[in-house]
């Protein structure tokens, strides 16, 4: 499907000692909500910090809303003003209060809507006390307060790092509320990346999905293409050996098999006795994971 | 609209059908709008991309049109107009029930006298 492009990444490359990310062409499209997914360590988090601006020691060509590169990011208010950053690291300074941490929000972007973040803070039960230090928060109410932060100023897109994990199942709930109801302010023209380990969770708010493996992005698309793109294959021990040399993904038990195959070599697999399924993005997720991971694959322990 | 999520029907598919069926009986008038897909989404609980498919599959069908900035709306559904669209499905069926002949080395004979049983089944 044709798209239009919030976010344009080229030849993105960033090289740590131990790790290079290096991503040929990448796309947050615009007015739909992203999932960034991959293993720990795949890259995630930095490719959030190089689009946001958090990270500047970086190769590579960035265009936003279709007319800014990043320099204009780093130079022109306009531009930064419109891109929303929550990270995983203490954005809020441990030490400070409540109080503190609304002031220098209110001080550093031209935005920030303080009765909004107050609304914000209230209708997702914060503590309701400004001496209170933020160090004294749980890991949920800490993320509550960096999601109300976020929301409660003028963006067009937003970048989360993890959201969700800190979150119970019921305030994940009301993050999928949030960010529908943020790519409804202006029909088409608001977009969201966020990243996340909790993909079923987050599915049902999922347009986008973006899998990163070992600093490179191996899978994208709309999710409703990516369901069609690929199939579970489920089959009886007899054809296991003949669906291996078709299937993508295979893992086999004592009684038979299971496996993902691409949907265009699903007729290598005629003749065989085999049931079909349409997968769920986390299916696809783990598969493309597995496809792509280090990780040993037989049996751990 | 009732969205089932183990049903085994994709959502998207859900969602036409609903719309489908509210245009047909005429709940849904020529000219009226579907709801905004992010705000059909929100209301729905679903991800854009999934609305976004239903609407493009109605659109597909011949029962909405994409105006530009504005939405879908509801196309006029005249008589010759369904007639057309069932015709259209029963060729597809019959297409994939020659495919399907031709994979089991059924004859041209065999397979018009398998339809005429069939209807005559039907029939009594």
């Amino acid at each position: 499907m044709e798209f239009k492009s919030c976010i344009h990444g080229e030849n993105i490359v960033k090289k740590y000692k131990n790790f290079e990310l290096n991503i040929p062409s990448v796309d947050i499209p615009r007015g739909f909500a992203t999932a960034l997914i991959g293993e720990n360590g795949a890259g995630k988090s930095t490719l959030l910090d190089i689009l946001a601006g958090i990270r500047l020691d970086y190769k590579g060509n960035l265009r936003f809303f279709d007319k800014f590169n990043d320099r204009d990011r780093e130079t022109n208010p306009e531009v930064k003003n419109r891109i929303g950053y929550e990270g995983t690291g203490n954005y809020y300074l441990p030490s400070w209060t409540i109080r503190q941490g609304r002031d220098i929000q209110s001080l550093l972007f031209d935005s920030f809507d303080e009765a909004k973040y107050r609304d914000i803070c209230k209708k997702l039960d914060v503590p309701d006390d400004d001496n209170k230090k933020i160090a004294e928060l749980s890991d949920g109410n800490n993320m509550k307060l960096k999601l109300a932060g976020v929301f409660a100023r003028k963006t067009d897109v937003l970048l989360l790092d993890e959201p969700a994990s800190p979150l119970d199942p019921l305030m994940r709930d009301k993050l999928c509320e949030m960010i529908r109801e943020y790519l409804l302010l202006d029909e088409g023209n608001k977009s969201v990346l966020f990243s996340t380990h909790n993909i079923a969770d987050m599915e049902a708010v999922t347009d986008y999905a973006i899998i990163v493996e070992n600093g490179t992005v191996v899978e994208s698309g709309f999710t409703e293409e990516l369901k069609e793109k690929y199939i579970i294959v489920k089959g009886e021990k007899k054809d296991e050996e003949a669906a291996a040399k078709v299937l993508y993904t295979i893992s086999s038990n004592n009684y038979g098999f299971e496996g993902m195959a691409l949907s265009e070599n699903i007729s290598g697999l005629s003749g065989l006795d085999v049931v079909t399924e349409t997968p769920t993005l986390s299916q696809i997720c783990v598969a493309v994971m597995k496809h792509n991971s280090k990780l040993y694959t037989g049996s751990i322990l | 609209m009732i969205i089932s999520q183990s049903s085994g029907v994709p959502i998207y598919q859900q969602i036409a059908d609903s719309f489908r069926t509210d245009i047909l009986e005429g709940r849904l008038k020529e000219g009226e709008y579907l709801p905004s897909i992010r705000g059909l989404a929100k209301e729905l609980k679903i991800s854009v991309i999934t609305t976004m498919k239903a609407y493009e599959l109605l659109e597909a069908e011949g029962m909405v049109t994409a105006e530009q900035g504005k939405g879908y709306s509801v196309n006029a559904q005249d008589k010759e107009m369904l007639k057309e669209q069932h015709l259209r499905k029963v060729e597809d069926g019959l297409l994939q029930a020659i495919a399907s002949a031709r994979i089991a080395g059924m004859s041209e004979k065999e397979l018009v006298e398998t339809l005429q049983m069939l209807l005559s089944l039907k029939e009594n």
